[in-house]
């Protein structure tokens, strides 16, 4: 079908959760009361690392208004991981802690006030050990042991090797080595995390807190509280941002469902700023050595990668954060030998997820030293791109088949939009210039099996509900699904309902983590639709005497193609339908078609997502040499999303992308430390972009049409945010002639590369290289 | 703690309540009078999230003492819309795709408001420096400054001035 002929697809129409945000109906989780609803609070550890020898509760129970106290011992030890062998985080520390913000104790008291009281009540007696702070000293011999069966700390140990890799280094013209080290950056979603938990007498319980993916919230639940899963009720509620920071299980839901069990009433526990900050997930601090050999003319023969993830005290999403840098980066680039060893280093600090710009050392590394060997052979930045882009119809070295791509388009219309290589060849402190691209995945598997699912039901006067397990995180998930019901139903958005995410009624999805929410859930519901469409065409036909196969559904009617005028309303049909004893239920699924038996770290090939999304993003900003200030000037973004379901969405999800990934990603965002203690967990230290600080954006949507995407679309925006950080990074480097080899690029950082300014094509400084390290134990991938 | 009574103007409709002395702005209007839309990101000042307009004024709930409220006029954002018609700011947040979580937007568009209220041509800096103490971490801004700048006089409607 042409573009022009669809109603809603492919049209900015504004989003059908916009109007109950501006108007502040729009219910988040700290916004639930409940009736007798008490306040929960945490113990956290505060030491990084240390036994603990007893809990004493008695005072904390015995004080009035406190309802229940949990410790470990309400436990009985239980542990998560996403997968079953990385469970190593205890959802209540029993005997030892292992960063500051470990959970050691909770309480549900009337009010706030008491809460905490009770809290200073509970008497934790520890044995401070010794603790680790970085991956240097982590993987020392020497190194106390943050979990026992993590040799030298190594969490994780992935290992890819295609091709022969040092073959190609024989028979490059060039080959380099360079260090990229980048520190832990985090979300800083607006909405602070929060929870509650409502438990029944029935023995149920009904869960509401911002996540990425209900269903695997619910299973998760299920498992520790030991309740069936039917009775683990995980509630659909606004979510006020994600990034990546909402997807993994936290302590705190079972917590607070612990405390609502045991209180027999709901509880709610609020987060403040810093323990959002440092007890949900926060990004990885990374050490990446790339070694990368090139022909004459710059084209990538070979690469050997080592990247060191400092993972903080639990496995959290470890196996799929390990690897992901590395599978954006071959998605990215073409070349057919290469080999990566990725470790995930336990240190006493945080624990650490996947985050909108997860990897920032290594695609950075990877984009400013491919500047590099470009300024060492003489070629232009956007020439070696085009000479290494990925391109439609090719095998990335894992195995994974590219079917759609504009990674060439991307590059081609960002540079010359941009002007690009004039402005490369001119550039100074007033204006640089730099290019990065990446790439991303639409989905992947993860805990939840068998893709996602959707039924649709229709009411008398022939609007329809849509019922689907798919999360908006704000993203704009919700509107996608009514759009795309909207469009296959002939139906206009505000004539559909949707349930969604609420576990006790919707259908299994995989959550809207690693961007497969089009690709999954509105592939799912489209074909829900379209089995609906089909039902509701198969009564109509009867009606209009004509062969279901001529009919179409548009404006609320469904007629003959080419005699709108003749149609008969969709109304109408339904109700046939109900005295024909037919009434029409949707229903349709979508599983991506991967390798099932790929594995993060024991099988690291096969098909990992059926479709790639590919960005590139040109970024020209100002310099001051005196004050090592940035200003970004003007920054334009090409994305290959496929299709663009409703380009103002995309174009959202590009801006915002822009504005985390490159102007906070790479000018200003990171933690600081003192002994495992965050100094920066607040708003108020912690610098994330305002308005003022953002430049023009110029978005280039670019569409392939993916084969299998509903209506070809892929994923929206995802690879502008890492594109970002690389165009940021490299432009400037090109304003002040430096290649920057440590991030973020604040200005002490580039006030002392100025000062040290270094001659030859070299990085602004000199880190010891991330290494191999030979480990025997790390933990094995299974299925 | 004893209570006080506060009595102020909330959205139009006058409100006598016993407020603790020590109790913010945001604790009352939030908890004890369920205007939810006030949002709590931070605590602290940082974030906006909280702005409510007092007296025409943006103030941040979290640091406003709820007995400074005394005899004011508080505008929150359930306030703006009026026989179900949305109010010009927030109709050009919802149609210019300002709005993603939506935790920012309450904050964000009554800055718009107390802007716009006293200066109905603003030039996009001053835009800039009305909405800089509102957070947002998904829009990069840029349709946020799209929407205000669109209820401009019809010739400057557009970001560029
Ligand atoms: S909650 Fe008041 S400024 Fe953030
Ligand atoms: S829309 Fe999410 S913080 Fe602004």
């Amino acid at each position: 079908m042409d573009r022009e002929e669809y109603s809603f697809i492919g049209r900015s129409i504004p989003r059908v959760d916009a109007r109950s945000k501006v108007t502040g109906e729009a219910s988040y989780t700290a916004d639930l009361k409940l009736p007798r609803m008490l306040v929960g609070k945490i113990l956290r550890s505060p030491y990084p690392h240390a036994k603990i020898i007893n809990i004493d509760t008695s005072k904390a129970c015995a004080l009035r208004g406190v309802h229940a106290v949990v410790t470990g011992k309400d436990t009985a030890g239980e542990k998560w991981g996403v997968f079953r062998y990385t469970r190593d985080q205890q959802l209540l520390c029993v005997d030892k802690v292992r960063y500051v913000g470990d959970e050691v104790a909770a309480v549900a008291a009337v009010d706030e006030d008491t809460a905490l009281e009770a809290l200073r009540l509970i008497q934790v007696e520890y044995e401070e050990l010794p603790a680790v702070f970085d991956c240097r000293s982590a993987i020392a011999p020497d190194a106390p042991l943050i979990h026992d069966d993590y040799q030298r700390n190594i969490n994780v140990a992935v290992k890819i090797d295609v091709g022969d890799v040092d073959s190609a280094f024989k028979n490059s013209a060039l080959v380099r080595e360079d260090t990229f080290v980048a520190e832990e950056d985090s979300y800083f979603m607006t909405e602070p995390y929060a929870v509650v938990a409502n438990s029944g007498s029935d023995g149920s319980i009904e869960v509401w807190m911002p996540n990425a993916s209900p269903h695997t919230k619910a299973k998760a639940l299920s498992n520790a509280l030991k309740l069936p899963l039917s009775k683990v009720n995980v509630r659909k509620i606004t979510i006020g941002g994600a990034f990546g920071g909402r997807s993994d299980v936290f302590p705190a839901e079972f917590i607070t469902c612990l405390l609502s069990i045991k209180s027999q009433r709901p509880v709610k526990v609020i987060y403040t700023r810093e323990e959002n900050s440092i007890a949900t997930r926060m990004g990885h601090a990374m050490i990446t050595t790339i070694k990368t050999g090139v022909d004459k003319d710059g084209v990538v023969l070979g690469r050997d990668i080592v990247s060191w993830l400092d993972g903080g005290a639990y496995s959290s999403t470890g196996p799929i954060a390990t690897s992901v840098p590395f599978l954006c980066h071959e998605q990215t680039y073409r070349m057919d030998n290469v080999r990566f060893h990725g470790y995930r280093i336990c240190t006493n600090k945080p624990v650490r997820g996947m985050i909108r710009i997860h990897g920032r050392s290594f695609a950075c590394g990877i984009d400013t030293q491919l500047d590099m060997i470009a300024q060492e052979l003489g070629i232009d930045p956007v020439t070696i791109r085009l000479k290494n882009a990925r391109r439609a119809g090719e095998t990335t070295p894992t195995g994974s088949y590219v079917s759609s791509c504009g990674l060439i388009e991307c590059v081609e219309k960002s540079a010359e939009a941009t002007n690009f290589l004039a402005k490369f060849k001119n550039a100074s402190p007033e204006r640089g210039i730099g290019m990065g691209m990446n790439s991303v995945q639409t989905g992947f598997p993860l805990g939840i099996r068998g893709g996602s699912q959707a039924f649709i039901k229709f009411h008398e006067d022939g609007g329809a509900t849509v019922i689907s397990g798919v999360v908006d995180n704000g993203q704009g998930n919700d509107n996608m699904l009514v759009q795309i019901a909207a469009e296959e139903l002939g139906l206009p958005p505000d004539d559909i309902r949707l349930i969604s995410a609420d576990t006790e009624v919707t259908p299994t999805d995989a959550g809207s983590y690693s961007m497969i929410s089009t690709f999954g859930g509105g592939n799912a519901v489209k074909s829900a639709a379209a089995d609906a469409k089909a039902q509701l065409f198969e009564v109509a036909s009867e009606l209009l005497e004509a062969d279901p196969e001529d009919l179409i559904a548009k404006n609320r009617k469904i007629f003959v193609r080419g005699a709108p005028d003749a149609g008969i309303s969709i109304a109408r049909v339904v109700r046939k339908a109900l005295i024909l004893g037919r009434p029409i239920m949707g229903k349709g699924s979508f599983s991506p078609q991967v390798d099932q038996r790929r594995e993060w770290i024991s099988n690291p090939k096969g098909q990992l997502s059926q479709a790639f999304s590919f960005g590139a993003t040109v970024a020209e900003v100002e310099v001051d040499t005196e004050t090592g200030q940035v200003k970004a000037l003007e920054v334009t973004c090409a994305q290959d999303c496929g299709f663009a379901l409703n380009p103002i969405v995309v174009e959202g999800q590009f801006e915002g992308g822009v504005a985390m990934g490159g102007q906070g990603g790479m000018l200003g965002e990171e933690h600081r430390w003192h002994n495992g203690h965050v100094l920066n967990p607040s708003m108020l230290e912690y610098k994330i972009p305002i308005i003022k600080d953002m430049p023009e954006i110029k978005p280039i949507i670019v569409e392939t049409i993916d084969p299998a995407g509903p209506y070809g679309a892929k994923e929206a925006g995802m690879s502008v945010a890492m594109s970002a950080a690389q165009a940021y990074c490299n432009a400037v480097g090109s304003a002040l002639g430096i290649y920057f080899n440590h991030y973020p690029l604040t200005p002490e950082r580039i006030l002392d590369a100025i000062e040290n300014k270094k001659t030859g094509i070299v990085t602004a400084w000199e880190f010891e290289p991330a290494t191999k390290i030979e480990v025997e134990t790390s933990p094995k991938g299974s299925k | 703690m004893k209570k006080q009574l506060l009595s102020m103007n909330v959205n139009d409709e006058t409100i006598e309540v016993a407020v603790e002395a020590s109790a913010s702005l945001l604790e009352v209007l939030r908890d004890e009078l369920g205007y939810i839309g006030v949002k709590e990101g931070c605590s602290e000042g940082a974030c906006g999230a909280c702005t409510v307009l007092m007296d025409g004024r943006p103030v941040r709930s979290c640091l406003t003492l709820a007995l400074e409220a005394e005899g004011s006029s508080i505008t929150t954002i359930e306030g703006l819309a009026s026989g179900g018609q949305l109010h010009p700011i927030q109709q050009a947040f919802v149609d210019r795709g300002a709005v993603q979580c939506g935790f920012c937007t309450p904050g964000m568009i009554l800055s718009a408001k107390a802007l716009l209220d006293h200066n109905p041509n603003p030039s996009d800096e001053e835009i800039k420096d009305a909405l800089a103490g509102n957070f947002c971490r998904c829009t990069g801004y840029a349709k946020i400054l799209d929407a205000v700048c669109s209820l401009r006089p019809a010739s400057s409607s557009k970001p560029g001035r």
